[in-house]
């Protein structure tokens, strides 16, 4: 029994771990109930797996079983691979368990899609409630929402769960179109846009009133494959920044996408795809926390990343008439498009110099990356860079990395064998 | 009056000593806890003896003075293991009795920022242990846990986990530091304590199966086309796997 539980951990742990989505942020709730279990608004990250990506939630999926054939997606119909599922009681054990030990922060739960959409979302919510009510479980949990399922179970699963997610997996309707038939876009964005409202409404029926229970405290994220299709990296920054916008989503994930299945739909190997996701996710920072929109890091002359550099280094260089910036007199939002500068820091320098003006060496105790600050930045009207900003050998001095060694973490590891040559390494499940 | 000093490793004793030198603004070089270290031949070292009512007396001072955000860094620093860590604290606070409170904002002075960064320091591995604990089941159902952290952490992390495990006994205990916290569920209480090993803890069967089915579960996550150790090794550091179970501790 205990074995046969294993394997199936194992398939469900298998089909779940491409939904890149790791965070157990943003919810705090309390033990209030005598129950187990609370949920930390920062998030822990519990430990790291050998590809060196964060476990927080145990990440499985209910059952591998699907209807749909997607092009991209480990559990697509047409893959001959072994289908298990786990009962609702078997999920919420399990969860428990890891959780009673201090494995885990909580649960996120996706899954195949068997029979019907409502059929599935149906036995994700019992999982769920079973946790909720039998278990008294106030952990973080993050429940998948399937496409095309009902807007009253939508509704549900919000109540239940801390966050709700529904993968977009590609950024155009027309590679949706040819990657997954089975799924329309409507289908898709259809439950995003229910859901953003109904966030909202509840936000503004719990300011009336306290006892209106939460509906996705964490709010809702997504997932964006990145290199299955021939979108541009302008073209994808800016859907997230509308997702952002628009949706008011909480994250948007990118996942590179390593065609190791063969399927005439996809593109050949593309180069690089890991730094083209690390560059995505600065640029993802950039839009929320920074105050940068999409059109200033990307435009129709240049509309890929630059792999060499950071976004915000890039920006910097092409905008070379802002610098250099008095760090005493420059605002808030000045800082934080210094290069070197972060949200921590540009806040620190704010607070340090109502105490007295600061000069360079206080920069570095304020925790600035002056390695990159040092060229963009005046203190007491002194520059630090040993070139100015003139200096044509200033983009080489900022490319990346120490000492220009070779980038070793971002070339795949094509020594490694792939065990399953028929795994694609980007599932879309839901 | 300047130069070396030393305390009898409390703290209480500490705090006697800074009540003694604080108001003198002596100058030190050194503060050391027992047994002493012999650092220089030609400095005397002055032994300050621990007075419990002036420890208390001083500490009541000190909260009351001192806002919210310097408290805080002051405990974490008290926790912290760090060669200096007493004399850093004491230049903290000879700056603090000439600024008062303008010293939450001087974050980048020669005396507050080593403070800070410490404090850092401290709470950065607290947040860590708080994801790094491993509870293993015994007969009898206790949950126990052991941890090794550079810091005396944890008094940062106990509320954390009295939350969370509020119905389970639970002890977890930090074996470089000699203690531990044990909390009684009954009571809804936790209590630190010093702390010895004894024997090899005696896990139940479930316990067994669960670990298994953990490891496996962590080996699975791996994506291996995406392997990484060296960013992996950042984030776990070899020296905290001893205690967690899917790295074999």
């Amino acid at each position: 029994m205990a074995t046969d539980l294993m394997d199936r951990l194992k398939i469900l742990a298998d089909g779940a771990k491409y939904d890149v989505s790791c965070s157990s942020s943003g919810s705090s709730r309390a033990n209030s109930n005598g129950g187990i279990g609370s949920a930390a608004s920062s998030g822990i990250c519990h430990t790291w797996t050998s590809d060196g990506r964060c476990v927080s939630l145990l990440k499985i999926l209910m059952t591998n079983r699907c209807i749909y054939d997607c092009a991209y997606c480990v559990n697509r119909r047409s893959n001959d691979i072994q289908r298990v599922a786990l009962s609702p009681a078997e999920v919420a054990e399990l969860t428990i368990g890891f959780y009673r030990r201090n494995y885990i922060e909580g649960l996120f739960l996706s899954t195949g899609v068997v029979r019907s959409a409502d059929y599935t979302m149906e036995l994700l919510i019992q999982a769920v409630r079973t946790l909720r009510e039998q278990y008294r479980f106030n952990g973080y949990i993050h429940l998948k929402l399937v496409p095309g399922a009902d807007p009253l179970l939508v509704q549900q699963a919000g109540l239940w769960a801390d966050r709700v997610s529904v993968n977009l997996e590609l950024p155009t309707r027309e590679s949706l179109q040819l990657l997954a038939p089975d799924k329309t876009r409507d289908s898709v964005v259809g439950p995003m846009r229910q859901v953003s409202s109904l966030i909202t409404v509840n936000r503004a029926e719990r300011k009336q009133s306290r006892k209106v229970p939460r509906f996705a405290p964490a709010g809702q994220s997504t997932q964006l494959i990145v290199g299955a299709t021939g979108e541009s990296d302008r073209q994808i920054v800016t859907l997230s920044e509308q997702l952002y916008q628009r949706l008011d989503l909480k994250r948007v994930y990118y996942s590179a996408f390593i065609p190791t299945v063969t399927d005439i739909r996809l593109p050949a190997r593309p180069e690089a795809p890991l730094r083209r996701e690390h560059r995505l996710y600065q640029a993802d920072w950039l839009l929320r926390y920074y105050g940068f929109s999409a059109h200033e890091l990307l435009d129709e002359g240049s509309p890929n990343l630059d792999s060499e550099l950071d976004p915000k280094t890039g920006w910097a260089l092409r905008h070379l008439e802002l610098f250099p910036l008095e760090i005493n007199r420059a605002s808030y939002e000045e800082l934080l498009r210094v290069p070197g500068i972060g949200v921590r820091s540009a806040q620190r320098i704010i607070q340090a110099r109502r105490q007295g003006h600061l000069g360079i060496d206080d920069l570095g105790r304020l925790g600035i990356v002056m390695k990159r600050a040092r060229y963009f930045i005046t203190a007491r009207g002194r520059y630090a860079g040993e070139n100015g900003l003139e200096s044509s050998a200033l983009r080489s001095r900022l490319v990346d990395g120490p000492k220009q060694k070779r980038p070793v973490q971002l070339s795949l590891g094509l020594e490694q064998p792939v065990g399953d040559e028929t795994a694609s390494l980007i599932t879309g499940e839901l | 009056m300047s130069g070396c000093y030393t305390y009898d490793g409390t703290l209480a004793g500490l705090l006697t000593l800074y009540a003694r030198l604080l108001p003198e603004q002596i100058t030190v070089e050194r503060i050391s806890a027992f047994p002493l270290e012999q650092h220089s031949l030609f400095n005397s070292e002055i032994c300050i003896a621990t007075d419990q009512a002036v420890a208390e007396a001083f500490w009541q001072r000190l909260t009351k003075r001192l806002s919210t955000n310097s408290l805080k860094l002051l405990r974490r620093c008290l926790l912290a293991e760090h060669p200096q860590q007493e004399l850093l604290i004491y230049h903290y606070l000879l700056l603090e009795a000439e600024q008062g409170r303008r010293i939450d904002g001087m974050l980048a002075h020669p005396a507050v920022a080593p403070v800070w960064k410490l404090s850092q320091q401290v709470a950065r591995e607290a947040h860590r242990y708080l994801g790094f604990v491993r509870f293993q089941q015994l007969q009898g159902g206790l949950y126990y846990a052991t941890i090794a952290p550079d810091h005396r952490i944890l008094l940062l992390i106990g509320a954390h986990f009295a939350e969370r495990f509020s119905d389970q006994q639970w002890v977890i205990h930090d074996q470089r530091h000699g203690e531990g916290i044990l909390y009684d569920a009954e009571k809804q209480e936790w209590l630190l304590l010093p702390m010895e090993v004894t024997a090899q803890p005696d896990v139940t069967p479930e316990e067994v199966q669960f670990q298994e089915l953990w490891r496996s579960y962590f080996t699975t996550l791996a994506i291996p086309e995406r392997r990484n150790l060296k960013l992996q090794q950042g984030k776990v550091p070899l020296k905290v796997r001893a205690c967690l179970t899917e790295f074999g501790g």
